[in-house]
């Protein structure tokens, strides 16, 4: 009896120290990530216009109806919500076409270290580098790749950054171009997850490539494409930096995105409750499904 | 049907070995090219960066695929120009030149008539702007104080957060480690929710979090040593909070470290911080260089948070490159220089110990 009584209170001792082990971090993270949340609620329901705001009135459930209602504020949400989904959809198409064609091209034809070292270089510049190189490859008159273009003879119209072209295909190009060594990354590692006993089975039985990417790799890289998706899909709504780099704050509509909209509501214009209101609208269902592909991507793991 | 496999046999195999082998050839060959032209399509940004920089607005309708030779400075030149296009120094021109410092230069008079009139030598003068209109850029950057001072706060905001990340990740790993599988996983999932939270939609309620926080300290409001260093601290408190990653790539690792280890340990009397110092740490080299060189750029090119959270006076490269895009609009070489200039450091350490990086990103990315 007192040794078991001993026992449980030193393993007592034992997973309070654990606990105490993993606190500093687990403080930071609930604190800086769950916690703002939940402060924040009650100012959903208020009119605070700015993070000083001293008249603070109630306003019940205004701002969040105000978005079916107020026909400023869809003015100014709809083509932010347009153009977001347009880059997020194409994010997606890049994450593909870059990151998946070249990790099968280096699974197939065997791992260069130095090809991969200069796939991942650009992600070393920064999300207002990459605008800032989006400017400068297809600025309309002063492009680089606009005037090599226009050198060569293969365009009629030179591109503009500055219109629904460049934000809706050639920023997400850019962000392919700086992604695509991380997500290849992603998805070799996932080839590599594959038992080659089923790769090799189907070249006996004779499968072409084709078939053997549909019916032999793709079932087994699922994890792989969801863990790449749920990244863009979240990434990619909340883009920010390379939007701000072409002017997104200041002179250009077309870069005026919901993540854009929301900063200005709450850093800018004195709308903060409202701005945090339209956010969580906007969020809080995409959170949801980031969580289900979570669980969907462990859930396949284990199999 | 069965006759005809009979007679085809003799010929097919060989025939087919041989298309094998041909095809194998002919599908590395046309990798090996695909793999240069694409090797050459990812450099070509920096590159043409690199050449704009030394582009002057002037001559950036033109296409330019090398570094172009710029004419030699004509004395016609009008001052104004000088400082708009070429962020011509004014102050340190006229002490430069003799010129007293309160005399006003209409930004129409050329350097001529500035000879002229101050009695300068044009020789002076010319060699006094050699090569400005080529270097300009960088020369204007390199002497700037602010690029070098949030350089600086860059590094120490980066290598902070590092050690930071790093050492709580290692806490955290081992505390979860230790917990029954229920308690566990709860917390896990927690840090998983991360991954799907987007950093918009937590910037504002973190910055009240983050204020309020800050506003606990009198003298806070006023700018200052103590305004810059509580500034600094949330920003690296940010950093450091965990992610879905780092608890992965920590937790991973240090559950898969066998029991026994620990157990000897404490048999030998080395107490729980004993063991994570001595005998953890070193065994955690791979998740721990892993989680370096997947934190590292992303800490570096950090740009939302400093923005929202430092004085603009003190504050990281990131977000005085993108002031700098509105402050030198005019000047296309200091903006390409600057923002060249954001990367050079980050790609530098990534081609130095490329290496590393290789491994640490694909063992994390099986990790994730």
């Amino acid at each position: 009896m007192l040794a078991i009584g001993s026992i449980s209170k030193r393993e007592r001792r034992l997973i309070l120290t654990q606990y105490a082990f993993l606190a500093p971090q687990l403080i930071l993270f609930l604190g800086l990530t769950i916690i703002p949340f939940f402060v924040a609620i009650p100012m959903l329901f208020t009119d605070q216009a700015s993070f000083t705001d001293a008249q603070v009135n109630p306003v019940g459930l205004n701002n969040f109806t105000a978005i079916f209602r107020d026909a400023s504020i869809q003015d100014e949400y709809l083509p932010a919500l347009r153009r977001t989904v347009v880059f997020v959809a194409m994010n997606f198409v890049m994450i593909y076409l870059f990151g998946l064609s070249l990790a099968l091209l280096l699974y197939e034809v065997g791992f260069h270290s130095s090809f991969f070292t200069v796939v991942y270089l650009p992600l070393m510049a920064s999300g207002i580098a990459l605008g800032s190189i989006a400017v400068m490859l297809f600025a309309r008159g002063t492009g680089t790749l606009n005037l090599m273009a226009q050198a060569l003879g293969v365009v009629k119209e030179p591109f503009d950054i500055y219109t629904p072209v460049g934000t809706g295909i050639l920023l997400p190009l850019l962000a392919g171009w700086r992604w695509a060594g991380f997500n290849m990354a992603i998805f070799l590692s996932g080839l590599l997850t594959i038992p080659k006993e089923t790769i090799e089975a189907s070249i006996v039985d004779g499968a072409s490539y084709w078939q053997r990417l549909i019916r032999v790799y793709f079932p087994q890289m699922w994890p792989s494409f969801i863990l790449a998706s749920t990244m863009c899909l979240i990434g990619s709504w909340s883009a920010f930096d390379e939007l701000v780099a072409i002017g997104a704050l200041y002179n250009n509509p077309e870069a005026k995105f919901l993540s854009i909209v929301f900063f200005t509501y709450g850093f800018q214009i004195n709308r903060l409750s409202l701005g945090m209101t339209l956010a969580l609208e906007t969020f809080l269902p995409l959170t949801l499904v980031g969580i289900a592909l979570q669980w969907l991507q462990r859930r396949l793991q284990y199999y | 049907m069965a006759q005809s496999l009979v007679i085809d046999s003799p010929q097919a195999p060989t025939r087919r070995a041989l298309s094998m082998t041909q095809r194998r050839r002919l599908l590395k060959g046309f990798a090996a090219v695909f793999m240069v032209i694409y090797a050459i399509l990812t450099l070509f940004p920096f590159y043409a960066l690199l050449v704009r920089s030394f582009v002057s607005t002037k001559d950036a309708v033109d296409l330019h695929l090398w570094i172009p030779k710029a004419d030699e400075l004509s004395l016609d030149a009008q001052i104004g120009n000088l400082s708009v296009f070429y962020s011509l120094d004014m102050a340190k021109f006229k002490a430069d030149m003799g010129i007293p410092p309160d005399a006003f230069l209409m930004s129409r008079t050329s350097l001529r008539t500035i000879a002229q009139k101050y009695n300068i030598p044009e020789d002076k003068l010319k060699s006094y702007f050699a090569g400005y209109y080529t270097f300009n850029g960088w020369i204007t950057l390199l002497n700037d104080s602010e690029f070098w001072g949030s350089l600086a706060r860059t590094i120490l905001l980066v290598c902070a957060s590092l050690i930071g990340i790093i050492v709580l990740s290692i806490f955290t790993g081992y505390g979860l480690a230790g917990l029954r599988r229920r308690d566990q996983m709860a917390i896990y999932n927690l840090y998983l929710l991360q991954m799907v939270i987007p950093s918009m939609l937590i910037i504002l309620p973190q910055f009240m979090v983050i204020q309020r926080l800050q506003g606990l300290f009198p003298g806070s409001e006023q700018p200052g040593m103590l305004r810059w260093v509580l500034q600094f601290v949330g920003l690296i408190m940010i950093n450091i909070k965990g992610t879905a990653l780092s608890t992965m790539i920590m937790t991973s690792a240090i559950s898969g470290i066998p029991q026994d280890l620990q157990d000897s340990a404490q048999i030998d009397g080395a107490s729980h911080w004993q063991y994570i110092r001595y005998i953890l740490f070193p065994l955690l080299k791979v998740p721990v260089v892993s989680l370096i060189v997947i934190m590292l750029p992303l800490f570096w090119n950090l740009f939302l948070e400093p923005y929202v959270y430092l004085d603009p006076n003190v504050g990281t490269l990131m977000p005085l490159t993108y002031s700098m895009q509105g402050a030198y609009r005019t000047n296309f070489q200091m903006m390409y220089a600057s923002v060249l200039a954001s990367i050079i450091p980050l790609a530098l350490v990534y081609l130095v110990f490329r290496r590393f990086f290789i491994h640490g990103v694909m063992s994390g990315a099986i990790k994730g």
